[in-house]
């Protein structure tokens, strides 16, 4: 919201107060000052002149050469197009060098051979209005040569508050509220208002029916004799001030009682109206009415109409309707100001996406005491400016409305611990009277009477008086104080724990990179994970269409940027921990469930022909992963589990893992389906071996945890031989492994696959599996015939598998 | 390689023992040494050969002739150790020379991984806040309505919605992707027993369209402090111990009024600008920047949790992470928090 440094000073003596100042005050006691700028910063660039002669210009029947006087003794030569400019005026300068609105430096010049040292402005130049027609000319008395702003008495500065932070308080909606809070602040006086009511004559009231809830008050005031004249200068600037463009006295003087009191307010085309008067009503549904912008609305029944007879004439407490315009012959008028009901105002106006300055007000639980005042301010203003207009009839008043004034028992004591500092009661007492609070002395304290303006919803509690004497005391006079409480320990967070266990492992030694995504997924991501027919949360009013599915798991949200990123590296490592949501399966109050999930994905060029058996994606995920959990102190989950695998995962080069007998793997591990890998753009240049995984971090957190036990240095030496065996490709390596650890029960104290091959020498459809063991004893030193017995029981193994053993 | 083929005493002691010494003395390396070290003192030497030759003498001769050839084997011991010295230390003179290095080669690079800069900060925060008696809760992103704004005193139709930019997860508005992470207040309230301090971290939603310093998803952490008395002064003097720990220097603050309807009093509480003196383009040249809105918890929102306001008060903070991340770095676009790119990523 926009306010007028100057306008303020109309209801509290400024004298001695900057804007700057005021400022910073009313934002360290009221409300958030966004902004602060000169009123039309130029117009004290621009000096007023006087015209001290002009002739016509020798060569342009439509120029006049004019010597221009600017005070300090020399006159200027301007050449001047305007029809109106005549000798004697009093006129706007702008001399070479001032810029003015729209960026226009006025240059020295030559206009059809005589040379011009300025320009005498319009008001439109000057960002003042429309009128262009000729120039501006100013007041007879205007002192020649000082600033424009300054000879006009029309210095001002603009304040901007943030509207958020007047959210909850309609009385700072115009100006006088604002005003009202610096009498407050400076403990000045408010100049009272004049508005009471002026003599009207003895007509009949003006019919006016009220068939809604939703509108509690309603004062229709006929008005006759009035002129769309154009506003005097005081108005003019005052609005201009505020970025309102004057348009007629009528109009003008409606906008000024709503930004001066905050009151909207609106004027009927009497003449037009039904003989049944004004009937206040809900729509029908789905009846129509054209708004003043011009546009077609259709209505709800929840909408609120102000009606001539049946016909609509405005959308209450938003907008006039076309057809109740106030014409230029119009004499006749009907004052409107009412108070409608906050919600439904919103509703409709939110519906519409019609937020006007009437609607912000109205929402905000105006006072149902200001209409009258707010008749009565327009109408002393426009008697003022319109000596001849008259009120034929008292105003019509209705509606069932009541006075929300009431009181709050404040007890000083929870004023003191509330705000953690010794206030004598009498300092609160006081700094609720400057507020316009009415005190008295009641149990422990003050029974606080809070007047209608601050009534409706504000201040309802006492906790709203604390924050009423805390502003103004100002917090920053306010301690800094240590909590004295004893609180216990918070517990141990195991799943925080977990995460930064996981985190700090993966980023560390793994050498894999954090990313945190967006948790929205999008319509083709899903189909190209092939998991668009999976349930989903759905966003029913997303910012991009198409981004309108909560995620059930990370892992596409890692694919995401997959392909940008394998543009950028070779080796691309990735990792997120967030949360997944699956509808499928809601809680009692239907909370989707909340699954929390580790995703990772490793993205590098294809692996060489001939790479060793581990330099491959999934063997190295899976190795970065058994490392996770057993720096997690997590016993070895069972990798056996046969179970449904996501459709993102390669349907064979994939494997789970779980701890428990659950009904979902707890890890999911493999290559990433390869249709997909092309579908992500990873192919020709691009073309990847992907590995990615996704690990419940609620099964990592149920998982038995490892013993921890100490394992004895081995006090006797060990024998460390290789063997190699030959099978067939079908036999899976753990069967080795397992032919290794019975053959040397008890004394195999570690197996490490070394070389798988495959070539013409051990035949097609075979393997060769080729094994360092170490052969040790807790109790003697082994020997010769030990290792013998092993290989010889090896042999045997192996042989029972349909292989046999290497030699050499 | 054996030297020639003499007899004792075909050439006197004194020509044998300078000949040693200048083939020693030429030797450029210990391979070189080593070599002459075998000529005069390997098991075929010439000292052997010498000493051999002994037997042969006249018995007088024997004693003179043996002290003779022990003289010329310690002689070009000696000589042979002094020169592997010689040697020793200008192959160190050598390599302390350091010919050849290239001092503006650049480092070898150390390969690893990155953890976010907003797990970073959260951290630190967490830690911080652990060390003052705050546990860390966690909330659900999808949230009810009922969390999220009803226990909050933003009952529907409540203009305070209009600025929340809510994404609706259905049509009926039960649910809703969290707009910030008070909802887990009166979470936090139904299930602790007072008092006690939290602190949540989390993922926020907002419906606005994005640019470089909004985004509809950006990272929070709730403050909630519940007990006996709690005051304005305990608020301020928690949040200048909090800057302390994220700015790591005391920051002058103010609180000035704002309005959140979940707090009465409220606060929007600015910090000075940590970067400038006389205001730069962080603060918008104020000198202050705006650094999270608090308040004490309002008496609906501690019923909503089931506590009874004339017993407890309390209250509440929201900081703004993603925010304080991007102060921290000076990142400029907020976008690129979540955008995984390891470019970034990878600088943290």
């Amino acid at each position: 919201m926009y306010v007028s440094y100057r306008w303020l000073g109309r209801h509290v003596d400024l004298s001695g107060i900057s804007p700057q100042q005021l400022c910073e005050d009313l934002t360290l006691s009221t409300a958030e000052v966004e902004g602060l700028e000169r009123f039309a910063p130029h117009l004290s660039d621009v000096v007023v002149g006087h015209v001290k002669d002009r002739q016509q210009h020798p060569d342009a029947d439509k120029l006049s050469v004019c010597q221009v006087e600017l005070g300090d003794g020399d006159a200027l030569t301007i050449v001047c197009g305007a029809p109106n400019v005549a000798q004697g005026q009093r006129v706007a300068v702008a001399r070479p060098g001032t810029v003015l609105p729209g960026d226009f430096k006025i240059k020295k010049s030559k206009i059809r051979g005589v040379p011009s040292h300025g320009m005498i402005c319009s008001i439109r130049e000057l960002d003042l209005g429309d009128e262009h027609e000729g120039i501006w000319v100013l007041p007879e008395q205007s002192a020649i040569g000082r600033p424009v702003d300054e000879a006009l008495g029309i210095e001002d500065w603009v304040i901007e508050i943030d509207n958020k932070s007047l959210t909850h308080r309609p009385d700072l909606w115009g100006h006088r509220g604002i005003a009202a809070e610096l009498a407050a602040i400076y403990s000045r006086a408010l100049e009272p208002l004049q508005a009471e009511m002026p003599r009207s004559g003895g007509d009949p009231a003006f019919p006016l029916r009220i068939e809604s809830a939703s509108c509690s008050r309603y004062i229709a005031l006929p008005i006759d004799g009035a002129r769309p004249l154009p506003s005097p200068d005081w108005l003019r600037w005052l609005l201009l001030a505020v970025g309102q463009r004057p348009l007629d006295q009528i109009v003008d003087l409606s906008n000024f009682v709503m930004l001066d009191i905050g009151q909207p307010n609106h004027t009927f085309d009497r003449g037009r109206l039904a003989s049944q008067g004004i009937v206040v009503r809900n729509a029908r549904e789905g009846e129509r009415m054209r708004t003043l912008d011009a546009e077609e609305r259709s209505l709800l029944a929840s909408d609120l109409l102000i009606c001539s007879g049946d016909e609509p004439v405005a959308l209450a407490g938003i907008m006039g309707g076309e057809g109740s315009k106030v014409a230029d012959d119009t004499s006749q008028l009907l004052l409107e100001v009412a108070a409608f009901d906050p919600v439904a105002i919103r509703r409709t106006s939110a519906r519409l996406g019609l937020r006007t300055e009437s609607s912000a007000r109205f929402e905000k639980s105006l006072d149902p005491t200001l209409p009258l005042l707010a008749a009565g301010h327009f109408a002393r203003l426009l008697q003022t400016l319109q000596p001849e207009v008259s009120f034929p009839a008292a105003p019509s008043d209705a509606g069932d409305w009541r006075d929300p004034a009431h009181e709050i028992a404040l007890r000083t004591d929870r004023v003191r611990r509330a705000l953690g500092k010794e206030l004598e009661d009498g300092e609160i007492a006081a700094i609720l009277g400057r507020l316009g609070f009415g005190v008295r002395p009641h149990a422990n304290g003050f029974m606080v009477s809070v007047p209608s303006a601050r009534a409706t919803k504000d201040i309802t509690i006492e906790q709203d008086l604390v924050e009423e004497v805390g502003r103004i005391h100002r917090y920053g006079n306010l301690p800094e104080r240590s909590m004295s409480s004893v609180i216990a320990p918070p517990p141990p967070d195991e799943r925080r724990l977990l995460v930064r266990g996981i985190q700090d492992r993966l980023a560390g030694g793994a050498r894999f990179h954090e990313v945190l995504s967006y948790s929205f997924i999008s319509d083709d991501m899903l189909e190209r994970v092939g998991m668009s027919g999976l349930a989903h949360v759905r966003i029913i009013n997303p910012v991009v269409q198409g981004q309108d599915k909560v995620r059930r798991s990370v892992l596409p949200s890692l694919l995401t940027n997959l392909e940008g990123n394998r543009r950028q590296r070779d080796d691309v490592r990735l990792f997120e921990i967030g949360k997944g949501y699956r509808p499928e399966q809601p809680s009692e109050r239907g909370e989707p469930q909340e699954l929390h999930l580790l995703g990772l994905v490793w993205a590098t060029p294809p692996a060489a022909k001939h790479a060793r058996f581990d330099d491959d994606r999934l063997a190295q995920l899976y190795g970065v992963i058994t490392d996770l959990i057993d720096s997690l102190d997590l016993e070895p989950p069972d990798w056996e589990g046969k179970r449904p695998l996501p459709s993102w995962l390669h349907p064979a080069k994939s494997r789970t893992a779980s701890w428990l007998q659950e009904d979902k793997p707890a890890i999911v591990l493999g290559e990433l389906e390869p249709g997909l890998t092309r579908a992500l753009g990873l192919s020709d240049d691009l073309a990847s071996d992907v590995a990615v995984a996704e690990i419940s971090l609620d099964a990592l957190l149920s998982a038995p945890r490892r013993s921890g036990r100490y394992q004895p240095i081995a006090r006797f030496p060990g024998i460390k031989l290789d063997v190699a065996v030959s099978l067939t490709d079908e036999t899976p390596a753990k069967a080795v492994l397992d032919a290794i650890e019975q053959a040397g029960k008890g004394v195999v104290a570690d197996a490490e696959l070394f070389d798988v091959y495959r070539g013409d020498n051990i035949g097609a459809g075979r393997k060769s599996l080729a094994y360092h063991v170490l052969l040790q004893s807790q109790s003697k030193t082994l020997t010769d015939k030990d290792e013998q017995k092993f290989l010889r029981r090896f042999e045997q193994l192996v042989a029972k598998l349909g292989g046999e053993l290497r030699k050499g | 390689m054996a030297g020639p083929d003499r007899e004792f005493p075909l050439e006197n002691d004194e020509a044998t023992l300078e000949r040693a010494q200048q083939q020693i003395l030429v030797c450029q390396d210990s391979q070189a040494l080593k070599a002459v070290e075998r000529e005069y003192l390997g098991k075929k030497g010439v000292v052997a050969r010498l000493l051999a030759s002994i037997p042969q003498l006249a018995p007088e001769q024997r004693p003179q002739a043996g002290k003779t050839a022990n003289q010329i084997k310690q002689a070009v011991a000696q000589a042979i150790e002094a020169r592997q010295r010689a040697l020793d230390a200008a192959t160190l003179e050598a390599e302390r020379s350091g010919a050849g290095f290239d001092a503006s080669l650049p480092p070898a690079r150390a390969l690893r991984g990155s953890l976010h800069p907003l797990t970073q900060v959260t951290r630190e925060l967490e830690d911080l806040f652990q060390s003052m008696g705050y546990q860390v809760l966690d909330g659900p992103e999808v949230e009810l309505d009922y969390y999220n704004f009803e226990a909050l005193n933003i009952p529907a139709d409540h203009p305070a919605r209009d600025s929340q930019d809510t994404f609706y997860c259905d049509e009926q508005g039960h649910f809703v992707m969290r707009t910030h992470t008070s909802p887990v207040q009166v979470r936090a309230m139904e299930r602790l027993t007072p008092p006690y301090r939290i602190v949540v971290p989390g993922k926020c939603f907002r419906q606005e369209t994005t640019d470089a310093s909004h985004d509809h998803t950006f990272h929070q952490m709730e403050g909630l402090v519940v007990g006996v008395d709690i005051s304005v002064a305990h608020l301020i003097g928690a949040m200048k111990t909090l800057l302390r720990g994220i700015f790591k220097r005391d920051l002058e603050i103010r609180l000035r009024p704002g309005f959140f309807p979940f707090v009465e009093p409220g606060f929007e509480l600015d910090a000075r600008c940590p970067f400038c003196q006389a205001g730069c383009s962080v603060c918008k040249r104020t000198t202050w920047i705006e650094l999270l809105p608090c308040g004490l918890v309002h008496p609906n929102v501690l019923r909503a949790g089931g506590l009874d306001p004339e017993q407890w008060s309390g209250f509440a903070f929201g900081l703004g992470l993603s925010r304080l991340v991007m102060l921290r770095h000076g990142i400029d676009d907020i976008r690129h928090l979540l955008a995984g790119d390891v470019r970034f990523l990878e600088q943290f």
